[in-house]
């Protein structure tokens, strides 16, 4: 069950092509200098916490990946390669030399995230690498990657797209580069820095070998990140929180009240407490233009650099959380303009958070019963087929959360799995249960379940009402408390509750 | 019995929606087709349950009598409906079952041998003749069916068979048909493993008893007897294909057989009533106490009442029921019928539409007894197979609109999330109360008025200029009368469907002739009686 998720981004090298080292191109010329490489490799431990047994850890792993050294002795690897990390190692290629490197600032939704060695020194003598935003379609990029000796290892590839793509967290999409480019499995490596002239043109995202193809972070959404990462408060990328249709159809742009051939895109759907929402976008406007910038009926600028894009790059590639961005719309057929505060919605601000990484999942155990909270970090516990292997309620629940839950400030909790004890005779086979009330009370949250348990119904009996069959469980409060150490004894478990 | 939550698909990703015709040509007369062999396990496979059996055939030597003296090979020509071109006839397809003569000159057979047949011929031994054959009854939620020869000549020399009771564990019995589609009678034998519930894969939804035998058993064994001491003890009908389970078949025993010829006996078929509600074991000593039960192992927990059912009104969620028809009922739900121990469902199974059953139960800790009037809950059916019927649709602007149900379902491969909800808990959420018909685009005829509609396939109707479609029906009285625009809400936050009346009014003869479509609509499943079966002429 356990997701490993993780080999779908992990990468490769490529032994240097004799043929390769003719081409004149993004392939520094200066590849015997290693000394100045700026490339570190990094090692990492970790452990992922496990959601069938919330109070355990899961095994370590270890990884080991490059880092690419970025000016004020930053290191810059992606997120996969850090999350949920115990201990992290930077190592110069050439000499061998380690240190242990902190976490400094980390974006899971943009998979970036800098770490910094504790030995200020460590990174001397490193000249660090510039970012060259200007990649476009038909640069060549090469992959840079280290021979065991320490040696470079480039791989050259071509831009083929550059387009707004889901990252591997999957909140929303965001600007990425797509290379084909012939790269084998090597030992290492998450973070593999492509490069252009010497600049660091973007990062490893995934690679598909078969069809040759890796996705890369591009430049521009490391430059936003790098750039709020100096502020004290890092936000992360900023969302509207609406959806949106293409009007291609002739239908529904007259229905929209919409004439001529205009662009713009109708909105669906504006999401609760969100910045479209705050700004009084509603559904059924047509968004037709975002800061300067025209949108078409498919909902795409003109980019400087690329041509057509998905306006939502403006939003977060270009803009920050707490920007004012003005929205040109049309309302029956009225222009006006919407001033969007966009802000940075947090995982915490979903029903079913979309990611739980570096913190521990919630849990409360009783009686051999254990409660938790619906997250997709859950439901990814099923592998990477989650979506058809979880219980397909919950992740009907997951996937549905805005349009079930529009009050959006609560938690789904269930009953995920029931550990045989005393008190749970008979109870054994009950799983993925979401729960209704505990001892009467509403349940939108475990540290609700935590205060409901305390005060049993008469007779001292703790009853759980469930949304599914068998729809009521009734425990015996005082055996409860009774068996708990045993429980605690049997199963190994740490805690019976974390609610932090 | 139903079983509670059908779950289908075994993991299509993408259904391949393109506008491809499943039915098949009708196949070149050669003779070794699969004998009456309906829906095999590969088409539905439910989580935790293995797989479900495939209806199989039966033959035997000679301690029964000369058995070929009442065995039939029936051949079955079948139109199966095409879902994915409802107004298409469908594909033709080929069988070869078994069955035996009993009382009343009238032969006894599974209902997936005939299911959905359009000619029937009858062969017997050592006759070179070929008899057409009609269906009497047909049913489909216990696999049986009952057919006749006109011919009067036919049951010449034809013995009728016998019944017998459910036969011990471990006897042996012997089971007579024409697998895979010979033409000689064939025998194999084996011994009683097993009398339990058993989901029956024609309809998909059903459980009843079955009886688990070793005798091999394939195709064409469909409807043979399988036998003891000169009696029938069941009528042989799944098993699982050889990857899954080897030496396990099952049969029909003889209380559902005998029950399906008292159900008919007034000259139709009224199905299996159903309670229509879940329940919960009552194992937990601390729910015991809280429920005021005594520690006597006795009582289950009422968890839903389908409003839909007979049940509602009369029980609710929380009620115990302590006995069914005086009969105690165990914490285990187990009663004792007959000297066997067997769910407490067993006693409602051997009842009739209309029928009573008497409940004591414990409500609020208080002792009461109710009765509830039996028959079948329709939302059923939509989780199971049908069987000779028209699917149900309407094409309106090169839009085809059609009510889920499994065999939808599995003609899509419909592996959407919110689609896959609605039907799974179309009766536990009572998502029917909402949506008896849950209306789905399911298939988009490209013409220049629909281009840019293909994003809005998969999706479920709600409502129509502002009104609520409940029924596929209402759907087709709102296009009828439609005003210059119409605007369909699907479920969900998705954008409105929204279409000019005039456009599609222009459109509608050149969709019908490019896609061949004879007929726009269809809103109901079974036509009049009559036009029915008029394939049978000699």
């Amino acid at each position: 069950m356990l997701r490993r998720s993780l080999i779908a981004f992990s990468i490769a090298l490529v032994a240097v092509d004799a043929t390769l080292a003719k081409k004149e191109t993004a392939i520094p010329p200066a590849a015997a200098k290693q000394k100045q490489l700026a490339l570190v490799r990094v090692n990492v431990t970790g452990q992922s916490y496990d959601y069938f047994r919330p109070w355990q850890k899961k095994a370590p792993f270890s990884k080991r990946a490059l880092g690419a050294v970025l000016s004020k002795g930053r290191v810059l690897v992606t997120a996969d390669l850090v999350g949920n990390q115990n201990y992290v190692e930077l190592e110069r290629a050439e000499s061998g030399e380690k240190t242990a490197a902190n976490v400094q600032v980390i974006d899971y939704e943009a998979n970036l995230a800098l770490l910094e060695p504790t030995e200020k020194a460590f990174l001397d003598g490193i000249t660090p690498l510039e970012i060259t935003p200007d990649t476009v379609v038909g640069d060549r990029l090469a992959a840079w990657q280290l021979e065991p000796t320490g040696a470079l290892i480039a791989t050259e590839g071509l831009v083929t797209t550059v387009q707004m793509m889901p990252y591997p967290i999957e909140v929303g999409q965001f600007l990425t580069y797509r290379v084909s480019i012939p790269m084998q499995y090597r030992e290492n490596s998450y973070t593999v820095p492509l490069v252009k002239n010497n600049k660091l043109a973007g990062l490893l995202l995934r690679y598909d070998s078969r069809s040759q193809l890796l996705d890369a972070i591009p430049a521009p959404i490391i430059t936003h990140f790098l750039k709020e990462a100096e502020s004290q408060n890092y936000r992360g990328f900023p969302s509207a929180g609406f959806s949106f249709f293409p009007t291609r159809d002739p239908e529904l742009r007259q229905f929209a009240a919409e004439k001529g051939k205009g662009g713009g895109v109708y909105v669906t759907n504006v999401e609760p407490g969100t910045p479209a929402m705050k700004a009084g976008l509603q559904v059924g406007d047509i968004v037709t233009g975002v800061g300067n910038n025209e949108i078409d009926q498919n909902g795409n600028y003109v980019d400087r650099l690329y041509g057509k894009i998905e306006f939502t790059n403006l939003l977060t590639a270009h803009a920050y959380a707490g920007d004012v961005v003005p929205f040109r719309i049309e309302r029956n057929g009225k222009p006006m303009q919407l001033n969007v505060t966009l802000e940075h919605r947090d995982a915490k601000d979903y029903v079913s958070p979309p990611y739980n990484l570096d913190q521990p999942p919630r849990y409360f155990v009783l009686g051999g019963l254990i409660f938790q909270e619906l997250s997709r970090q859950y439901l990814k516990e099923w592998g990477p087929n989650w979506q058809r292997e979880a219980p397909q309620r919950l992740v009907y629940m997951d996937h549905f959360q805005s349009e079930l839950f529009p009050q959006r400030t609560r938690r789904v909790v269930i009953l995920s799995q029931v550990l045989p004890a005393n008190s749970t005779i008979g109870y054994d086979d009950l799983a993925y249960l979401t729960v209704k009330k505990v001892n009467g009370k509403e349940i939108t949250s475990l540290d609700q379940l935590a205060e409901a348990v305390k005060q049993p119904v008469e007779g001292g009996f703790i009853k759980i009402e469930t949304e599914e069959d068998p729809k009521q469980i009734e425990l015996d409060a005082a055996q409860v408390a009774a068996e708990a150490p045993a429980l605690q004894e049997n199963y190994g478990i740490s805690s019976l509750q974390r609610l932090q | 019995m139903k079983r509670l939550v059908v779950i289908v698909y075994v993991g299509f990703l993408l259904a391949p929606f393109l506008h491809a015709q499943d039915s098949t040509p009708a196949p070149p007369p050669v003779e070794p087709q699969i004998p009456g062999q309906q829906p095999g396990p590969s088409r539905s496979s439910p989580p935790g349950q293995a797989v479900v059996p495939v209806p199989v055939p039966v033959a035997p030597p000679k301690p029964n009598g000369p058995v070929q003296k009442s065995l039939v090979r029936i051949t079955a020509t079948a139109v199966e409906p095409d879902y994915r071109a409802p107004w298409n006839a469908g594909g033709l397809q080929r069988g070869v079952g078994a069955g035996f003569v009993i009382s009343g000159n009238r032969i006894l057979t599974n209902a997936h041998v005939v299911a959905n047949s359009r000619y029937l011929t009858v062969e017997r031994d050592g006759d070179p003749n070929k008899y057409p054959a009609t269906v009497q009854f047909i049913a489909n939620d216990c696999d049986l069916a009952v057919i006749t020869v006109p011919a009067p000549d036919f049951v010449k020399n034809m013995i009728p068979l016998k019944f017998g009771g459910i036969p011990a564990l471990e006897s042996t019995v012997s089971a007579y048909g024409y697998p895979i589609g010979g033409e000689r009678m064939s025998v194999t034998t084996g011994i009683v493993s097993r009398v339990d519930f058993q989901l029956y894969s024609h309809s998909s939804i059903d459980q009843h008893l079955a009886i688990q035998i070793s005798a091999q058993i394939n195709p064409g064994n469909s409807g043979g007897p399988v036998m003891q001491d000169a009696k029938v003890v069941g009528v042989a009908f799944q098993g699982y294909s050889g990857d899954v389970a080897q030496g396990v078949a099952y049969m029909i025993p003889t209380p559902v057989i005998k029950r399906f010829l008292q159900d008919i006996s007034n000259g139709h078929y009224d199905e299996y009533p159903d309670l229509a509600i879940t329940y919960a074991k009552l194992q937990n000593p601390a729910q015991r106490r809280f429920l005021g039960l005594k520690d006597d192992d006795r009582g289950v927990l009422v968890s839903s009442v389908v409003a839909a059912g007979p049940s509602d009104g009369v029980l609710r969620q929380g009620d115990v029921l302590l006995a069914i028809d005086g009969h105690p009922i165990a914490s285990d739900a187990n009663v004792e019928v007959e000297g066997e121990r067997a769910q407490f469902e067993e006693v409602v199974e051997r009842k009739f539409k209309g029928d009573s059953v008497k409940f004591d139960i414990l409500r609020d800790k208080q002792p009461m007894t109710v009765t509830i009037k039996l028959y079948k809950p329709w939302p059923y059916s939509v989780q199971g197979h049908s069987y000779d019927v028209r699917p149900r649709y309407v094409l309106y602007g090169g839009l085809l609109f059609q009510p889920l149900n499994l065999d939808t379902l599995e003609a899509y491969r419909l592996s959407d999330l919110r689609l896959r909800h609605f039907f799974e808990y179309f009766i536990l959420d009572q998502i029917y109360l909402q949506h008896p018909d849950v209306i789905v685009l399911s298939n988009i005829l490209p013409d220049p008025i629909n281009t840019y509609l293909a994003p809005y396939r998969g999706g479920i109707v709600d409502e129509v200029n502002g009104k609520k479609i409940r029924t596929l029906g209402e759907l087709a009285d709102a296009f009828a009368q439609a005003p210059e625009r119409l605007v369909i809400r699907m479920i969900g936050d998705g954008p409105p469907l929204v279409l000019d009346r005039n456009k599609v009014e222009a459109a509608r003869e050149r969709i019908k002739t490019r896609y061949n479509v004879a007929k726009e609509q269809n809103l109901q499943e079974r036509p009049e009686a009559a036009e029915s079966k008029q394939a049978n002429k000699t």
